[in-house]
């Protein structure tokens, strides 16, 4: 099985800044891959250890791209290659945009089996990328998916609904967007490690995958929660009184 | 000059941090095997199944060939985790001592015992009357009927009792040339004539040292190890890195015990403001931080100069002077930072503090190292 798992570089949350007017200060925050993009890669080795075939991984983004840690990052979990799609505008790319770019990317390198996702984006977690770029292809896609099995020529896959689980047939190729719940993703080995550098990475412009990044949709801000002052309020002791006033203020803050 | 960490180094550590806490290897578990003195034997597994215990050794053995300087800042991480990291070296030492100088059969023997998660082997050279005076050794390896017979008093030796086998320097005593006269032989650690005592140190709890007595305790030809004679030589190869193996443990239980007494000094209120508002507080922040850069940095050169074929007979005494001395100067002023509660067990400094406290003494004193580095020296100059 041919399969490319697409991930995305995001900076550390706990290092994010807020600023004074509730925009994001990035300057002192690393760069990561997504932690939802591991579990996509993780499902892509198990898959390949099952019935064999080869995981490559593919990104669009700037010139994180290129940055040879996060290359080294995410070799080390196990895949054989990287593709990624470079150009500038990617930092302002909506999940349209992005999901453009990256189909342009699987048709490049062709004959892919499955393409895996994570269920969003390790920043901004829209959930879009996944479901679109599989309508774009034109290919089955789901997501929500918390177990794949490999049958002959297709997968079964189980997604985790509201009530229960469900249980789906889907042919190849597909998009299979999961959750973290399908896996733990392995921890790179020392050998891994060692050794990821080494592995063959291949960055495209947008020309060599002939593709535009045009945004479907405007992002007009993105600015954190605006702080609200602790309340203060004090129930002191386990009595009963108090273990009522504590339960009817909680529902009344509920119903606001 | 590239002070950086390289890529894959920053990526070692990271997965090293992930692993550690994905595992449950934390802090209340250190402490755990700290009071109960018992072997971290998860910690050991971990480390195992993930690469790390056999890294530096050659591919053939199971290993991953990694470069000295790298080995060194893995052991730093850990220890800078507030693990028994000392517990973790022993294995490495034991197959690197087996791959240099044992037969195939020896090795074989010694892996097969590796694979499982259990050093193989300790080490007996220390002796009552021969601590850092190797050559009043006199443990005897005796021919009779074809076969070996080993008589001495041994000390001080670490994992005696827990690792099966014991890799036992020997001297010939009629040989007028002590460090010409050593052998090395591998016995099992429960052959007949073998007793031992366990001693009551005051800290590195995980791993036992013992007293071992060997009573005509009978080997075979085969069990020698290396070339007859050429024991010494043997026991002093590894010495060097070993040294600087050590010098980590100080340096990353130092950081850890700084990044614990900084955020203490301030949050900690006395007479109306943080204690970090003192000037003897904040001389003390000062120098921990000074001791630490100049540990690290005379550690990481070493270590890089014996990467690359340099000669680190004096560097490696120098590091070795420049961090275990230092390094527990900051364990004690990070202990005095925390003032009353740094003295109870309550708080993981005390256990650094006393697992640290050894480092002046084992693997070399501080004062054979200024004999060593001083003696190299005034040679050089000559």
């Amino acid at each position: 099985m041919k399969i490319v798992a697409c991930y995305k570089c995001v900076p550390e949350e706990e290092e994010i800044k807020v600023k004074s007017d509730r925009t994001l200060d990035f300057l002192k925050a690393q760069w990561k891959i997504g932690l939802y993009d591991l579990n996509a890669v993780e499902a892509g080795m198990k898959l390949m250890e099952e019935v064999g075939g080869e995981v490559a991984v593919m990104t669009a983004a700037d010139d994180i791209v290129e940055n040879s840690k996060m290359r080294k990052a995410i070799l080390s979990r196990g895949p054989a290659q990287m593709y990624g799609i470079k150009d500038d505008a990617m930092k302002t790319a909506d999940s349209y945009a992005t999901a453009q770019v990256l189909k342009a990317g699987i048709e490049k390198i062709g004959g892919i089996d499955l393409v895996l996702c994570g269920e969003g984006s390790g920043d901004i977690y829209a959930q879009q990328v996944g479901p679109v770029l599989g309508a774009l292809l034109g290919w089955p896609t789901v997501n929500a998916v918390s177990k794949i099995t490999p049958a002959d020529r297709k997968l079964l896959v189980e997604r985790s609904i509201e009530d229960g689980t469900e249980v789906l047939e889907v042919d190849l190729p597909a998009v299979v967007c999961v959750t973290s719940d399908i896996n733990i993703p392995r921890i790179p080995t020392m050998k891994e490690i060692l050794g990821a550098g080494k592995k063959p990475s291949t960055i495209w412009n947008l020309a060599d995958v002939g593709a535009k990044i045009v945004n479907g949709s405007d992002t007009i801000s993105i600015l954190a929660p605006e702080q609200t002052d602790r309340l203060r309020i004090i129930f002191e002791g386990g009595s009963e009184e108090n273990i009522e006033a504590l339960y009817s203020h909680l529902r009344k803050m509920r119903r606001q | 000059m590239d002070f950086r960490k390289s890529e894959e180094q920053e990526l070692l550590i990271d997965n090293l941090r992930e692993l550690f806490s994905n595992e449950g290897l934390t802090e209340s578990y250190f402490a755990e095997c700290d009071i109960k003195h018992a072997y971290p034997e998860k910690m050991t597994k971990v480390l195992l199944e993930n690469g790390y215990t056999f890294l530096g050794l050659p591919e053939e053995y199971g290993g991953t060939p990694c470069d000295n300087l790298t080995q060194i800042m893995i052991y730093e991480e850990i220890a800078r985790l507030g693990a028994p990291v000392y517990a973790q070296f022993n294995m490495y030492i034991a197959l690197k001592d087996m791959i240099e100088f044992g037969t195939k059969e020896q090795m074989r023997l010694v892996m097969d015992i590796a694979k499982t998660g259990t050093t193989p082997l300790s080490l007996a050279i220390t002796e009552p009357q021969a601590g850092s005076d190797t050559s009043a050794i006199a443990t005897t390896a005796t021919r009779k009927n074809g076969k070996v017979y080993i008589n001495g008093h041994k000390t001080f030796i670490t994992g005696a009792g827990d690792f099966p086998y014991m890799l036992c320097v020997t001297r010939d005593l009629d040989n007028p040339k002590p460090h010409k006269a050593m052998s090395m032989w591998l016995l099992r650690n429960d052959a007949p004539g073998i007793t031992m005592r366990k001693l009551d140190k005051i800290g590195t709890n995980t791993i036992g040292a013992y007293e071992v007595y060997l009573e005509n305790v009978e080997i075979d030809e085969t069990d020698l190890v290396g070339a007859e004679g050429n024991g010494f030589m043997q026991m002093v190869k590894n010495f060097e890195f070993e040294r600087l193996v050590q010098c980590s443990y100080s340096l990353g239980w130092a950081e850890a015990a700084f990044e614990d007494a900084v955020r203490y000094a301030g949050q900690r209120v006395q007479f109306g403001q943080s204690i970090g508002s003192f000037q003897l507080i904040q001389k003390k922040i000062s120098d921990m931080a000074l001791k630490i850069e100049n540990m690290r940095n005379i550690l990481y050169k070493t270590s890089w100069e014996l990467d690359n074929n340099i000669p680190v007979q004096i560097s490696s005494a120098l590091t070795k002077l420049c961090c275990v001395g230092p390094g527990y100067e900051v364990l004690d002023d990070a202990l005095q930072i925390f003032g009353g509660i740094g003295y109870t067990n309550d708080l993981r400094i005390q256990r650094l503090w006393r697992d640290s406290r050894l480092q002046k003494i084992a693997g070399g004193t501080e004062e054979i190292m200024y004999h060593i580095s001083s003696r190299a020296i005034i040679k050089q100059h000559q």
